[in-house]
């Protein structure tokens, strides 16, 4: 009886915990580069352009060891190990995924602050609805971190003057 | 592949340039009768004088760095076709910026550059800087690749198979953004997962996850909802047979009510590692 297995010309499927190549869900992902942290060969990057107000985070299959640190850090489930397997390329162009993702206009600067519109969307989901007025939280939000710390300064001298005239 | 090479059978020279040797036992695998990758024609010569391709594996360290660059020389100028098994030779793979590993100086080691750098491609570039001819390069990503993705790789040579992967790039203006909606409040859901993280891992952990909700869903509909999440999970429990899946279920139950009892109570409930 043959034992040699006819691959190329037949069609093979790992088994679903197998660790093939990893892949970001576009939809998903809100460029909050916890995955970039984790990833210890450098395979996944964050490249921030403020001029142009994108985030890329870029994922090269070639230097991937198949760890599954990011998907264990993921908090939205955007980046999967998935079972496919068949990565073989003769450019290494092949193996990049770029997903850009728009940065926050800050709205007292009018420069770009140092997260995306979808992080900003994804903690408001987090934080809980009772504790703060949605209206001041809107406000507030689409600053940059300079202004928001410009804002506290300013509002704790006015707030100083109250109790020491 | 610029041009597809007419290549009936390809005889293979093996070259380690310092791996880790988890590469070279699939590429041993990938000769046994089981794989046999001889039926595509491809032979291992003893010699580099004797081979159209060479099957590199290892992140290239300073080292290996002139005898590669010797036994390269060596083959015949055509096809000079290079397999780079592994993702050490695609891209320096996690020894990366190792300090034995030979990397250009122009190229230094903590850019951001993509595709990355590293491996086998610096040792190309000193190549055609020298005006050495070399054919053909096919990159199998893979920490190791398994017996199959050297296969294919090899089969994208003889021109058996097209590859199956391209550049991608997504844009925010064009991918809408979508976030799950769940029937829990989204604070109590991460706190679970990252509790569960801990006693299972990443694998099984979203779909024990997910059917824990189903049944919380099911009880918090109910008047008593503590009562009827305990017998929910216990008819969930009769039917599994996984015993590890059944002490997930209970601790998820326990947490779910310590964490609802603090967020009613206004204390801290946020499980800190």
């Amino acid at each position: 009886m043959p034992v040699t297995l006819k691959y190329p010309f037949v069609k093979i499927t790992a088994p679903p915990e197998y660790r093939g190549i990893p892949q970001i869900d576009p939809t998903l992902c809100i460029g909050c580069a916890a995955c970039v942290n984790a990833c210890p060969p450098d395979a996944i990057l964050r490249i921030d352009d403020y001029d142009r107000g994108t985030r890329k985070i870029v994922l090269d299959i070639g230097r991937c060891i198949r760890c599954a640190r990011c998907e264990e850090v993921c908090p939205t489930r955007a980046i999967k190990l998935t079972n496919f397997f068949e990565a073989a390329s003769p450019d290494r162009r092949d193996h990049v995924e770029v997903v850009e993702l728009r940065l926050v206009k800050c709205k007292g600067c009018g420069r770009y602050a140092d997260f995306t519109g979808r992080q900003v969307q994804k903690a408001l989901k987090i934080v809980p609805k009772e504790i703060i007025e949605k209206e001041a939280l809107d406000d507030k939000v689409y600053l940059c971190r300079d202004c928001k710390r410009k804002e506290t300064v300013d509002f704790t001298i006015e707030a100083s003057k109250e109790v020491v005239p | 592949m610029s041009a597809k090479p007419k290549l009936k059978s390809i005889w293979v020279f093996h070259l380690n340039t310092g791996s880790c040797n988890g590469c070279d036992i699939e590429i041993i695998d990938v000769l046994t009768p089981y794989y046999d990758i001889e039926r595509l024609g491809v032979k291992l010569v003893g010699s580099p004088r004797h081979a159209h391709a060479m099957l590199i594996s290892g992140p290239l360290t300073r080292q290996a760095y002139y005898g590669a660059k010797m036994a390269i020389k060596a083959m015949p100028p055509e096809p000079r076709i290079m397999v780079a098994i592994g993702t050490c030779v695609c891209s320096g793979g996690i020894f990366y910026n190792g300090y034995p590993i030979y990397r250009r100086p122009e190229s230094g080691r903590e850019g951001n550059e993509y595709p990355r750098l590293g491996g086998i491609i610096e040792l190309l570039k000193d190549l055609r800087d020298e005006g050495v001819k070399v054919g053909p390069v096919i990159y199998i990503p893979g920490c190791p690749p398994r017996p199959e993705e050297i296969i294919y790789g090899i089969a994208q040579l003889a021109g058996l198979v097209e590859k199956r992967l391209s550049y991608q790039e997504y844009s925010d203006e064009f991918v809408k953004f979508r976030l799950p909606e769940g029937p829990v409040e989204e604070r109590i859901v991460l706190t679970l997962r990252e509790k569960l993280r801990h006693v299972v891992g990443y694998l099984d952990r979203d779909a024990i996850l997910e059917e824990f909700m189903k049944l919380v869903e099911k009880a918090e509909k109910s008047e008593n909802p503590r009562e009827e999440l305990r017998k929910l999970i216990n008819e969930y429990s009769s039917k599994q047979r996984d015993m590890r899946i059944v002490f997930c279920m209970r601790l998820l139950e326990s947490e779910y009510w310590r964490i609802k009892d603090a967020i009613s109570a206004g204390k801290e409930f946020v499980y800190w590692i």
